[in-house]
């Protein structure tokens, strides 16, 4: 019921160019796609997990630069950068997950939160590397066979197959025994230990994933951009991904994915009020959180629960 | 009949204070075994250091015939020791099916791979745990709270979710912490039926209890704790007629033990 759905919204979505000549409202799309991948992906280390990583910051801009020099620099393809975004992104969540995940969660969240600004500060200061302050400029529209992506509609192919595919193995992934590990290691990880499961490797795994599928984000993100320059990694991105996952719910796969589309297209929309767009915004969020504080999914939980109540009184009368 | 759990000389200290001196006891594979003794006579200690959520300074636990000291809490568990917590631990925000299903899933040969191919490996460790979980949460009485999560049950049922899930993988041992402690009494009498009824039917207990009356009733072989030491074994009877023990345990002289049963006749 939920993938038919699903599989429609997907669908609606992908016809996009055909509703719409507008490079204004296709571009929204883009960033909608994958402004949620990134979502989702952060909800998979944060939401299901219960580790709170900032340095998905960090991830999304080293897997921009990573796209960006493959290209620019090294000659490769914009699909191979891809690769290498996932992969160094991997590598480097291992070797800061290994040691900062055998400490306490509190301490996990300023780490990754150092680790962000340190790839800030790389971006700015490793001139020779990244062009610093300056950025690459003029990246070229990525190639398949000859056919080159370089208008905003024929991008809108690329962001919505990438969120497809990124999508549907999240979903895979947390809807495993793998993914309910996790939501059990997030709940209670004492008794995980005593059931015989090792955490580490989980949230170790978790970890990584997570930030391959950022990086990969942010790399397709910088060639909708055609430039990557150290304002990629400005916290505004960070804070767009969490307030997506909280609004929609940490731990819930649905809820983040349709909040990740409407919190995408709702700044655009307040448009209509140039002056106030931005306080409308957070009013909108600061009511969501007064009246859902565990965001649209944890709403309907809640209320499932209370009909569960419910009927189960009734059933002992 | 034989040891299924074997602590020999076990020794713990916290900044000088020793929870456990040298406690030495072994538990028969089959029976009930109760451990028990005044606040801080190191009964929890030693149900922690046994399961490996603690170190040990030194000493020795023995399964079966396996050496586990020293070794992670999540070897012991994989070894065939499980163990349930004095503050219940479940998973507040899964169902009922759920919680039982995970407490199995590290004890079945199926892999991430399995699963995502639904292998024949995969179909049946599924089958078995489901099997499995059916049979215990009619034991303990919870059916009609299969597909519930198990956030909206009272402490009691909790408990005797986290008992249930302890069950799951046919462990060799059970290590229960308090299991009554918290509980409604009209419902201690149902968990002390369950645990009685799962005996019988081949489970082994290890159980550190206050309620001594639940002890009682239930166990074949009980061990007296006192500030780290182990102060007296035997039934539940020879226990509770020994001096020490009323001394130890209920602060009282055997003198003054039996001037109080004369008051009471």
């Amino acid at each position: 019921m939920k993938l038919a759905a699903a599989l429609v919204v997907a669908l609606v979505l992908g016809a996009l160019p055909f509703l719409t000549a507008s490079n204004y409202i296709i571009g929204i799309g883009i960033s909608a796609l994958i402004f949620t991948v990134a979502a989702a992906a952060l909800n998979l280390v944060y939401g299901y997990t219960g580790l709170l990583s900032f340095a998905q910051l960090g991830f999304w801009g080293i897997g921009g630069y990573a796209t960006a020099l493959t290209v620019v620099t090294f000659g490769g393809s914009f699909w191979s950068g891809l690769v290498w975004a996932a992969l160094i992104n991997a590598a480097v969540a291992l070797a800061v997950g290994y040691p900062t995940l055998r400490t306490n969660r509190h301490a996990f969240v300023i780490v990754t939160l150092t680790f962000a600004l340190l790839v800030t500060l790389i971006a700015r200061d490793w001139v020779d590397l990244t062009r610093g302050p300056l950025g690459i400029p003029n990246l070229p529209p990525p190639t398949a066979f000859g056919y080159s992506f370089d208008t905003t509609a024929k991008f809108y192919w690329i962001a919505w197959v990438f969120a497809v595919a990124m999508l549907g193995f999240l979903h895979a992934l947390c809807s495993s025994r793998i993914g309910r590990t996790l939501i059990a290691i997030k709940q209670n990880e004492p008794l995980v230990r005593a059931q015989g499961i090792s955490p580490m490797p989980y949230k170790l795994a978790s970890f990584a994933l997570s930030a391959a599928i950022t990086g990969a984000a942010g790399g397709v993100y910088c060639f909708n951009l055609r430039i990557i320059d150290p304002l990629f990694l400005d916290f505004y991105y960070m804070q767009t991904f969490l307030i997506i996952v909280i609004i929609g719910g940490a731990g819930s796969f649905w809820g983040v994915v349709l909040s990740g589309i409407a919190l995408s297209a709702l700044p655009e929309a307040l448009r209509f009020s140039a002056d106030f767009r931005m306080i409308i915004y957070g009013v909108i969020l600061v009511v969501a959180m007064f009246v859902m504080p565990s965001g649209v999914a944890g709403w309907l939980r809640e209320r499932k629960i209370a009909r569960l109540r419910q009927s189960l009184r009734e059933a002992l009368r | 009949m034989s040891a299924i759990l074997n602590v020999s000389d076990l020794r713990k200290s916290y900044a000088g204070v020793h929870a456990l001196d040298g406690v030495s006891f072994a538990v028969a594979a089959g029976s009930i075994t109760g451990l028990i003794g005044p606040n801080g006579s190191g009964k929890s200690t030693a149900i922690d250091c046994i399961s490996g959520f603690q170190k040990l300074d030194s000493g020795k636990v023995a399964l079966a015939d396996t050496d586990i000291t020293g070794r992670p809490a999540h070897h012991i568990a994989r070894a065939g020791l499980m163990r349930t917590f004095q503050t219940v631990r479940i998973y507040d925000r899964l169902d009922l099916r759920d919680n039982l299903a995970i407490a199995a899933q590290q004890f079945d040969p199926a892999t991430w791979i399995d699963e995502f191919l639904r292998t024949r490996r995969y179909r049946e460790a599924i089958d078995a745990a489901e099997t499995r979980a059916r049979t215990l949460v009619e034991l303990i009485g919870l059916q009609r709270y299969y597909e519930a999560e198990v956030g909206i049950l009272s402490y009691g049922q909790k408990k005797l979710v986290a008992l249930a899930a302890a069950l799951m993988p046919h462990p060799k041992i059970v290590l229960l912490d308090e299991p009554v402690a918290g509980v409604n009494p009209s419902r201690i009498r149902e968990i002390e039926v369950a645990l009685a009824q799962l005996n019988r039917a081949g489970e082994t207990f290890l159980i550190v209890e206050h309620n001594v009356e639940f002890i009682t009733n239930l166990c074949h072989q009980v061990i007296v704790l006192d500030q780290g030491k182990k102060l007296a074994e035997g039934t539940a009877a020879e226990i509770q007629s020994d001096p020490r023990v009323l001394e130890a345990y209920l602060g009282m002289t055997p003198e003054m033990a039996e001037a109080e049963m004369r008051g009471a006749a």
